[in-house]
């Protein structure tokens, strides 16, 4: 039987839908009966949303000012391209 | 048949960076050199790791007139950023050390009595959705914390598949891990995450 230990620790195959047929099913049974484990289900789910809300939101100008530098330097020494020359 | 033809804001911007379009790379830069860098920390210090991924410009200026579109233009410049870093790691004769030993965390593997049921159980409680509560600054200079104190291996697994939405598959090709240890690196940073907000829900600290 799936102890709530056992669950924690298969908790992201399951959000991600990795879990194989059998395995899947004693999950979803096991998150029937125990609060905890839901609630545990609901977190990790919500926590990760949260990293992704927060990533997704501002990149390191600093790091984007350097980028664009290199690049516009390197863009000076090439030689424009045509499409004829392909 | 309908066979009206929508521009791909992706194509389009293909083609500009084709062009040499200096435009076009300050928007691609923007978009995509926070994923490269997510990839070079899987393997390298930040001051290397940064140097790789403008390297890595450089190289996409000449490169991108190969670009045949196989796959997507992110998956293409990840895929650049992890051969770089490979090979300068080969030449440096240096491996990548990875833990995947434990799928729990230690500090939520104690919260389980012997019989394997929850002694301390979760008591986090989400009321809002993650666009609101990250208008919590503190909240949000939390999560920035704790996400640079990941190791970088769970970080950029992370990073790969949640923020930048790799397939499973892509990231372990990127990365370079097998499949199940790609789970173990995804599990173990998802758990710090949910540690770290369930500290600020109850304690108001990081």
């Amino acid at each position: 039987m799936l102890m709530c230990r056992d669950l924690a620790g298969i908790a992201s195959d399951y959000i991600d839908g990795e879990l194989t047929g059998r395995r899947n099913l004693s999950v979803k049974m096991h998150l029937m009966m125990c609060k905890h484990c839901r609630s545990f289900i609901g977190n990790l789910r919500a926590s990760t949303d949260l990293m992704k809300a927060h990533s997704s939101s501002k990149p390191d100008e600093e790091f984007i000012r350097r980028i664009d530098k290199r690049v516009a330097e390197a863009l000076k020494t090439r030689k424009p391209r045509d499409g004829n020359n392909e | 048949m309908n066979t009206a033809v929508h521009p791909d804001p992706q194509c389009s911007l293909i083609e500009d960076l084709k062009r040499g379009d200096s435009s076009a790379y300050k928007k691609a830069v923007r978009e995509y050199s926070p994923g490269m860098l997510a990839v070079a920390r899987f393997y390298l210090d930040y001051s290397s790791a940064e140097e790789i991924v403008q390297d890595c410009w450089v190289t996409v200026i000449d490169a991108i007139h190969k670009f045949e579109g196989r796959s997507g233009l992110k998956t293409w410049l990840h895929r650049i950023v992890a051969n770089r870093c490979k090979n300068k790691l080969r030449s440096s004769k240096r491996e990548v050390a990875i833990d995947f030993s434990e799928s729990l965390e230690p500090e939520l593997a104690n919260r389980f009595n012997a019989k394997g049921h929850w002694n301390l159980p979760p008591s986090l409680k989400f009321h809002e959705s993650a666009d609101i509560l990250m208008e919590n600054d503190a909240l949000s200079d939390c999560l920035d914390k704790h996400l640079s104190a990941l190791p970088e291996t769970q970080r950029s697994a992370l990073m790969l598949y949640e923020a930048h939405q790799h397939k499973s598959e892509d990231v372990c090709n990127i990365l370079d891990v097998s499949a199940s240890n790609l789970r173990v690196l995804l599990h173990r940073a998802r758990q710090k995450i949910f540690l770290m907000v369930e500290t600020f829900q109850e304690t108001g600290e990081c």
